[in-house]
């Protein structure tokens, strides 16, 4: 299976025959095999021409490029080898129905709070005491059926969410604190840890969805407008807790990362160069990590899981069979 | 013949043999094929639902060996339904890889053969090869057959027509198939 490609250094990307060729300011040209390339993240400065992207666009590979700080920027994705006309008016039509767009959120609103439940069930079973909240989550699970529009739905998340947050300073490892979830800039180590993981999860789902003639900018969950792909956002928050979280609590518990690999700016907290590096190996890794799927009967990687939460919200959307958002079973 | 007037495939005949008219429904080799294999995975594919070719590792065995007779046979589209392959002793010819899907591909075969009879006016004999394992049938349009592929060619009209897919049934095909990660999920 492909992979995801990083580049933190900065320099030039071209196109070299059928490969990219990375020159860096400091060091050997590095080349990669482009049909290996699932997703290529560029996290340094990165210049590229036409010929560069042409060659990502041929291959189907979308780009990700996160900013000095960390912060994404943005996604460059190529255009599609199949167009699918009927998939982006089935999926607006979808959106546009008032009871079939509940639908959707209610089941990734409900699978999100499983998954998040499901973190917490585990350190319960390790020496925490989190019963309450986990009965609190399965009582917003419940709420969430009732509902009877998004926006009330989003209130039942942001309150799941809440309580959630509110157990990671006892899992987390001292120094470790999130006390407060915030955001733009993040003002600790694990706001800021937690962010870049969360950014990850997002591209993940960017590519995922890319793979699909889904249009990515039409959410069920998330208001179409936001600035980002809405339907990602919406994934992202289903998988958040699988991959974003896990990922932490074992970086941080593991003592895989310290203080020492943050630095404060003076609008906020971020990782250096050597904790990104860090954090996106235990990434990668855990993407790759596998499961039996009980219903695919062979193992399959996170990433794929991804793809066929996607692939199943399109086949929704397509048919009429109900959407399986991925909810842990293992 | 002499179904009655609604009949879907009287209608199907009809709008093949008039040149000019804009066809109520192609059928492929491909989707008769499919038919016997998998009337969801029919469905699938004539709605133009797709997965990533290239996140799919597995590939079901159908595809025509390109290279077996390649100097003996010579290859015709026509009227942009049906690719066949026509040898020397102008016989139609279909290749397989192996005979695990015999039955798929004998009907892909008698499509042609009546196709080419009912539509064209062409009467023909077919060879189901299997060069792999040394193997060759001859496939004749005879009253049974054509008895059969009528009634295949009525269902791929009807399934292709549903408004939703068929229902899931776990099948050992569905091991091999690129829709598995779709269908299943
Ligand atoms: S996975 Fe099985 S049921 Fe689904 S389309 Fe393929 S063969 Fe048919």
């Amino acid at each position: 299976m492909p992979n995801n490609h990083h580049i933190f250094a900065d320099g030039d990307l071209r196109r070299s025959e059928d490969t990219l060729r990375i020159d860096r300011l400091d060091g050997e040209p590095k080349y990669l095999a482009i049909e290996n390339l699932d997703s290529l993240y560029l996290h340094g400065q990165v210049t590229f021409n036409t010929r560069a992207l042409g060659l990502l666009n041929e291959h189907g590979v979308p780009v990700h490029i996160f900013g000095w700080n960390d912060y994404y920027r943005g996604s460059y994705l190529p255009k599609r080898s199949h167009v699918s006309g009927n998939t982006v008016v089935e999926q607006v039509r979808t959106y546009d129905d008032r009871s079939r767009r509940l639908g959707i959120a209610t089941d990734m609103i409900a699978a999100s709070i499983h998954n998040m439940r499901a973190n917490l069930r585990y350190y319960n079973t390790r020496g925490h005491k989190f019963t309450d909240v986990l009965d609190e989550l399965s009582a917003l699970k419940d709420r969430a059926q009732t509902e009877s529009s998004v926006e009330s739905l989003r209130g039942v998340e942001a309150l799941a969410r809440k309580a959630y947050y509110g157990c990671f300073d006892v899992i987390l490892r001292d120094p470790f604190e999130l006390t407060r979830r915030e955001y733009n800039p993040p003002s600790n180590e694990a706001n800021a840890l937690l962010s870049f993981l969360n950014a990850m999860t997002y591209t993940t789902c960017v590519s995922a969805i890319r793979k699909t003639a889904l249009d990515p900018t039409v959410g069920f969950m998330h208001e179409p407008g936001e600035r980002r792909f809405t339907l990602s956002l919406d994934i992202a928050d289903i998988f958040k807790p699988i991959l974003a979280d896990r990922v932490m609590f074992r970086l941080v518990n593991r003592q895989q990362l310290s203080f020492d690999d943050f630095e404060s700016e003076l609008d906020g907290c971020l990782l250096t160069e050597v904790g990104r590096a860090t954090v996106l190996d235990e990434y990668e890794q855990t993407l790759d990590e596998t499961v039996e799927h009980p219903r695919l009967s062979r193992h399959v990687s996170y990433k794929t899981l991804v793809q066929t939460d996607v692939y199943s919200l399109k086949k929704h959307v397509l048919t009429g069979e109900d959407y399986h958002p991925t909810e842990r079973w293992w | 013949m002499n179904e009655n007037s609604n009949d879907p495939l009287e209608e199907y005949i009809t709008a093949e043999r008039d040149p000019h008219a804009e066809p109520i429904q192609r059928i492929t080799g491909l989707m008769v094929q499919y038919y016997e294999v998998c009337k969801r995975e029919l469905w699938f594919m004539s709605r133009g639902i797709d997965i990533d070719r290239g996140a799919a590792n597995i590939r079901r065995g159908t595809h025509v060996d390109e290279t077996s007779y390649r100097d003996k046979r010579r290859s015709f589209q026509v009227n942009g339904r049906i690719a066949i392959d026509v040898l020397d002793s102008g016989d139609i010819m279909e290749v397989k890889v192996s005979s695990k899907l015999e039955e798929p591909a004998r009907l892909q075969l008698l499509y042609y053969l009546w196709y080419l009879d009912e539509i064209l006016d062409i009467e023909r004999e077919g060879v189901l090869a299997y060069p792999r394992e040394r193997k060759r049938e001859r496939v004749t349009l005879t009253a049974e057959n054509r008895e059969r592929i009528e009634s295949v060619l009525r269902g791929v009209i009807g399934t292709v027509d549903r408004e939703t897919p068929p229902t899931l049934e776990k099948k050992p095909v569905c091991e091999a198939c690129l829709y598995q990660d779709l269908c299943w999920m």
